[in-house]
């Protein structure tokens, strides 16, 4: 998947007059923020390499290449940080990056479609696919199984369903393109 | 202080009642329930329940490792969906 880019994180300030910044983690293991190697930045073209120094509370202490000064950090405070995608880990069969899945289309086994995944949600019982439905603002709630979800074709853009009974109004389906 | 033993766990009627008739029947279903206060018990594994979290009914496919829960403790009631980062999702 060349070009694309995942949030990783964000600035969430700057601390001290050494340059540092407080730096927030949106990954499952906070601390693998520093190893998805530079890390883009969503306002200005730029990239940085990432060195977490300690954690405090919220997220972690941060130097970043090249900021070296409290007012340069400050200018960065707000900024999102973007991995590039082809850094992330190879998965095991069965398993998908959330940013992988959404926006994904869901259609039937026949070829109406239902609309786009909008989120990945876990409650304690499996994964559950959050679809947004065409031409609605309402969405619908998909377990994230091999029996609901029977195939995953993330480079076609599409993911194919089977739910069950009771879980989609009928009324919704739409017909093939 | 802890359920008497000897009450047995509890489960609302209705979602008993449900539970059996999709599976006589065999077919792929939710079975939408609002009892969020029920006991998981060992017949409902392999069944797919829609629990209502006050707004919809959130699909819980039950396995071995939920019985003796509620099913209100697999269905939010605040849904916080931040970002997608690398999480990591698994198809079962």
């Amino acid at each position: 998947m060349p070009g694309k880019r995942v949030c990783v994180g964000a600035i969430t300030g700057a601390y001290g007059v050494r340059g540092e910044v407080r730096l927030r983690s949106f990954c499952a293991d906070p601390l693998a923020i520093s190893s998805y190697g530079p890390l883009w930045c969503d306002r200005a073209r730029r990239n940085f390499s990432v060195t977490i120094t300690r954690p405090i509370k919220g997220g972690f202490l941060a130097r970043l290449a090249g900021v070296d000064s409290r007012n340069q950090a400050t200018d960065l405070c707000g900024t999102l940080l973007f991995a590039d995608r082809s850094m992330l880990p190879e998965l095991k069969d069965d398993e998908f990056y959330h940013s992988d899945l959404i926006g994904l289309e869901a259609v039937y086994r026949d070829g109406a479609r239902l609309g786009a995944v909008q989120a990945v949600l876990d409650f304690g019982a499996g994964d559950i696919l959050e679809v947004r439905m065409e031409n609605s603002k309402d969405t619908v709630l998909l377990p994230f199984t091999a029996a609901t979800v029977p195939t995953v074709d993330i480079a076609a853009g599409k993911i194919v369903i089977d739910p069950p009974d009771g879980l989609v109004p009928v009324s919704v389906k739409t017909e093939p393109r | 202080m802890a359920r008497s033993v000897w009450k047995g766990p509890f489960v609302d009627s209705y979602v008993l009642k449900k539970a059996e008739r999709a599976r006589e029947s065999g077919r792929h279903e939710v079975i939408k329930i609002w009892s969020r206060r029920s006991t998981i018990l060992p017949q409902f594994v392999g069944l797919t329940f829609g629990v209502y979290n006050g707004r919809k009914h959130i699909p819980v496919s039950v396995t071995e490792d939920m019985i003796g829960q509620k099913f209100g403790e697999y269905s939010a009631t605040r849904t916080f969906y931040g970002h997608a980062g690398d999480k990591k999702a698994r198809r079962r």
